[in-house]
């Protein structure tokens, strides 16, 4: 969108004065946990609400009142992008009437455009499933994506808060260095799982595979958004007995019942991963949520 | 109700859509969303007050374009393609912009729109979860009321959702049964104010209730000698929208609770809603054209009688057992009143609904519904089990679920 950007900065420090005289803390709604927790690493002081859990479906989310009289008071909206929150995203935004977080030129912040997704289509039809044209957008399990996606945020928050910029660039570089600290010792986590292959529910770990070099043979869903059936099932069984799948994978929001039926057939063990902090008990910021992650993946051999 | 007879117009509208359909990604000025919906059915016999008649039939057939206007408004469109008895019309459902930079969780708009009056009204027919609106919304807002005005409405920056509106619109399809054409209506005839409520309970549950008015200036139907307000023909000849019964105030109070287990709506869900509509001051005398021979004669409806009021309801559970199969039952019922003479009749129709609907993805439908209808005195309608099979699916930019 090319608008002016007086304009912008202008509408940008009428927001600002709207928002610091109401409250001093940033109001913060993330669309997924771990956006909720990345925030809260870099504005501590924010008031921060995610509107999912990692129990949820981030695809399948109602655009509930609750959710409404949320964003109308936020100060900022942080999510993944790449259309994953299209189902929904777009009416909580129309009913809240709220236009500070409106443009990702103001308070709207989309992760996936601070950093190259995977599997972006030059095409896309429905006959696909529920593919996105923009790449995949569960990107939160890249840890080099991550620190990108946080240097945006930090610089977002900045823009919106410009007062704080010295506690923001405080907590970024801390952020930063604790990340940073972790990726060697995830690096040798990893090291034993690469090439490992694994069959999995949608495409959700296709950043955490690529990562680690584990390779998704496989896919419970016959095609990405549509449930397992029976007969895609049977096939998978086929595939399963050549007898080189280290497991099955499936995230903590989605259904175990398909993967369950195959475990037992073909003699594999389910592993049920936190898709975001919260997903389980040892998850609960980001870098508990990838530890939670590869030790539960080491544990499979 | 405006009809485009214009061949040339459909196939402008079919134009744009095929050019840009291909490159939708991203809604712009130059890229809009573009989504079209098909709707077809089977019915085994007639429903009363629907739109749907017995026999193979076109549901709605619906081809939508929105986007961003520019930083401060959104506009949509919304046409219809109906096919009764042989004729295809073509209508305008939506046609509207909407403010998007105000300030303070205002906003405006204006141009042809649904109403957000109750619950249902306000989502697109082809969201519902059984073939049919409930009967109450046939007989009192001509199954979806949507007409062209102006709303104004407002979102409290409280953590309970509290949303306020008024909406002015022109009111025609709310117009009292008129059969001599001998009325002078009112040119802005409906005025609502509604207020919505909600919240979530827990992770797992979520709620709203709703509370409306709406007040039309030319809902009282004026006493005739002989008075068969309700056009037999109109309910099933003419593709017709209007309100079957109408009032002077309308009343309408609406909830809706779902329930998802860890409030993940993928697999399974819950979701119960209900809706009441009482429409009163329904008759009266003083509108009449004081030069009128029979002035006196109109005087005789009884006290009592002006007293009287409309009133239907409906409870409704749907339950999302798998992301391909759901379950619904829904109950209704509508009691209304006919002047003949210098009285008025009740009458009554009560609705037990079943459905069963396959969804092969959020795209596509197939549904299968029961209906068993009981009318007492009702146009005619009395025991009848009706089986209903329909499609409906979408096809282009996804739709975004309303709660």
């Amino acid at each position: 969108m090319h608008i002016n950007s007086r304009m912008i900065k202008m509408a940008a420090g009428l927001a600002l004065i709207c928002s610091a005289s109401a409250n001093a803390e940033l109001n913060v709604f993330a669309c997924e946990p771990e956006y909720a927790a990345l925030t809260l690493s870099l504005a501590p002081d924010a008031k921060v609400y995610s509107a999912t859990t990692a129990m949820q479906d981030p695809h399948l989310v109602q655009a509930r009142p609750s959710l409404i009289a949320k964003m109308r008071q936020a100060d900022l909206v942080v999510c993944a992008g790449a259309d994953l929150e299209i189902g929904w995203l777009p009416m909580l935004q129309m009913k809240a009437s709220n236009n500070r977080v409106r443009s990702t030129d103001t308070g709207l912040f989309y992760a996936a455009e601070h950093t190259n997704t995977l599997d972006k289509l030059d095409s896309v039809d429905r006959s696909m499933g529920d593919v996105h044209a923009k790449g995949n957008p569960h990107l939160h399990f890249d840890p080099v994506k991550v620190l990108e996606v946080a240097q945006g945020l930090s610089a977002k928050l900045i823009q919106l808060d410009p007062d704080n910029k010295a506690a923001y660039t405080q907590a970024l570089s801390q952020f930063s260095g604790q990340w940073q600290a972790k990726i060697p010792q995830w690096q040798q986590q990893a090291q034993s799982l690469k090439g490992k292959k694994v069959i999995a529910y949608h495409s959700s770990f296709r950043y955490l595979f690529n990562w680690t070099g584990i390779e998704q043979v496989a896919d419970l869903e016959p095609k990405p958004g549509l449930a397992p059936t029976s007969s895609h099932l049977a096939t998978l069984l086929a595939r399963a007995e050549k007898g080189d799948v280290m497991a099955i994978i499936v995230a903590s929001y989605q259904d175990e019942r398909g993967a369950e039926w195959l475990a037992e057939r073909a003699n594999l063990k389910v592993v049920t991963l936190p898709m975001s902090v919260g997903g389980n008990e040892q998850s609960t910021d980001l870098i508990s949520l990838y530890d939670s992650v590869l030790s539960l993946l080491n544990g499979v051999k | 109700m405006s009809v485009l007879k214009t061949p040339l117009s459909l196939v402008a509208i079919g134009c744009a859509f095929t050019s840009v359909a291909v490159m939708a990604e991203d809604s712009s000025l130059t890229n809009p969303n573009i989504s079209a919906v098909l709707d077809g059915y089977y019915q085994s016999g007639d429903r009363a007050m629907s739109e749907r008649a017995e026999g193979f039939g076109l549901g709605e057939t619906e081809l939508a374009i929105s986007a961003n206007i520019d930083d401060m408004f959104y506009g949509k469109m919304t046409a219809v393609l109906a096919s009764h008895g042989g004729d295809t019309e073509l209508e305008l459902e939506e046609a509207f912009i909407q403010t998007m930079a105000l300030p303070e969780g205002l906003s405006v708009r204006a141009g042809r729109f649904l109403s957000d009056v109750g619950y249902l009204n306000n989502q697109h027919l082809h969201t519902d979860s059984f073939a049919d609106r409930p009967a109450a919304y046939r007989a009192f807002l001509g199954g979806h009321y949507f007409d062209d005005g102006l709303r104004v409405s407002i979102v409290a920056p409280t953590d309970i959702y509290w949303n306020l509106g008024l909406e002015v619109f022109q009111g025609d399809k709310m117009h009292a049964a008129d059969e001599h054409g001998e009325r002078d209506f009112s040119n802005l005839g409906v005025y609502t104010a509604f207020t919505k409520l909600g919240g979530d309970i827990g992770v797992d549950s979520s709620w709203q209730l709703g509370l409306a008015y709406l007040s039309n200036d030319n809902g009282k139907v004026i006493g005739e000698e002989e008075n068969d307000h309700v056009d037999e023909g109109d309910a099933h000849g003419e593709h017709d929208h209007s309100a079957q019964y109408t009032g002077e105030n309308t009343y309408i109070a609406d909830f809706v609770y779902k329930w998802a287990p860890n409030g993940n709506y993928k697999y399974q869900h819950l979701t119960v809603s209900g809706e009441y509509f009482r429409v009163t001051d329904i008759f009266g005398v003083e509108e009449l054209d004081l030069d009128h021979a029979d002035e006196h004669d109109h005087g005789m409806l009884s006290e009592g009688a002006t007293n009287d009021y409309h009133e239907g309801w409906y409870v409704s559970s749907v339950y999302q057992l798998s992301p391909n199969w759901s379950a619904g039952l829904r109950y209704g019922q509508v009691d209304t009143f006919e002047a003949h003479g210098d009285h008025l009749d009740p009458q009554k129709l009560k609705e037990t609904e079943i459905s069963l609907a396959w969804h092969n993805s959020h795209f596509s439908t197939v549904r299968m519904q029961y209906t068993h209808q009981q009318g007492t005195n009702f146009e005619g309608f009395e025991d009848d089990n009706i089986i209903t099979l329909q499609y409906v699916m979408t096809l282009g930019a996804h739709g975004a679920h309303q709660f």
